[in-house]
């Protein structure tokens, strides 16, 4: 019985067809995406990215006159820490380590 | 290094329903669609597109149902359980679907022995021309590899009608394919 199955050439052409795999092409990402409350994987960092983008331009309007990012850093490197401009660099590089730390926390 | 083996079914299921552990249910995705893919297509006459949203539908609902499944079938079973309710709900919006109509030709005379070379056959079209319950039956017993016990309760219609089913099916597929030799 299986001998004669195994010779019958229809019988071996549907298990050849059935046994031809059907390649993924983005389907299973599709399916995932489609699960309900699936997670945006990009929503979390665009949002701290977002927020620490519009904190630093908020930062820069909101400085008093005559305050500069470049001044901020030369005054660190003469370390007077004191000066506005010297806490507008210190502010924003905080804004950029926490942005940073909370996208590699993402990541992993 | 060895290699870690891959988690069988079950563990992957455990771990969806456990822990809503989307990577497991991601891998079982992608271990099972090319089944339910390829029976989904034979159902759907072809039709690929209807076929993946059929299957995209049958994933969802797994992922939904899948507290309820008991193990007490081999997984790929289940979901083609799903999947092929899935075709039969939206096969029953447009038309009438029997499954359980033997069919009226008798074998015999659609029966021939002799198939042309099989590179050259439309093996898809083929089975596309079946009627419903006979190509359902394919589906079931080739494509999703169950056995025709496992396809009677799957398609809920009696064991001696799937072998029915699946030994016309076979003499009009010999038919079709000899009618196709040039």
């Amino acid at each position: 019985m299986m001998n004669e199955q195994a010779n019958d050439p229809l019988e071996r052409l549907l298990r050849e067809d059935a046994r031809r795999a059907v390649p993924d092409q983005g389907f299973s990402v599709r399916v995932a995406l489609a699960l309900p409350g699936a997670p945006r994987p990009w929503l979390r960092p665009a949002l701290v990215a977002a927020s620490a983008a519009i904190g630093s331009v908020a930062a820069w309007l909101l400085a008093p006159a005559g305050t500069s990012l470049l001044q901020g850093f030369l005054d660190l490197a003469r370390l007077q820490s004191q000066t506005p401009s010297a806490l507008t660099a210190i502010a924003l590089a905080l804004a950029m380590a926490v942005t940073a730390a909370v996208l590699v926390a993402e990541e992993n | 290094m060895a290699e870690r083996p891959e988690p069988a079914d079950a563990e992957l299921v455990h771990a969806v329903v456990a822990r809503d552990d989307r990577g497991a249910f991601a891998l079982l995705v992608r271990r099972h669609q090319s089944m339910v893919r390829s029976v989904l297509r034979r159902l759907a006459k072809g039709d690929h597109g209807l076929a993946d949203d059929l299957a995209q539908e049958t994933f969802l609902l797994a992922w939904r149902n899948l507290a309820s499944f008991r193990h007490d079938a081999r997984f790929s079973t289940w979901l083609y359980r799903i999947a092929f309710n899935a075709w039969l709900s939206e096969a029953r919006k447009r038309r009438e679907v029997l499954l359980d109509d033997p069919g009226e030709a008798p074998v015999t005379e659609l029966a021939d022995p002799k198939l042309p070379d099989p590179a050259r056959l439309d093996l898809e079209r083929a089975v596309a021309s079946l009627p419903d319950g006979e190509r359902a039956a394919i589906a079931a017993c080739y494509y999703a590899d169950l056995t025709h016990e496992e396809a009677a309760k799957a398609l809920g219609i009696p064991l001696g009608t799937v072998k029915t089913h699946i030994l016309r099916a076979k003499a009009r597929l010999r038919a079709r394919l000899g009618e196709e030799k040039p």
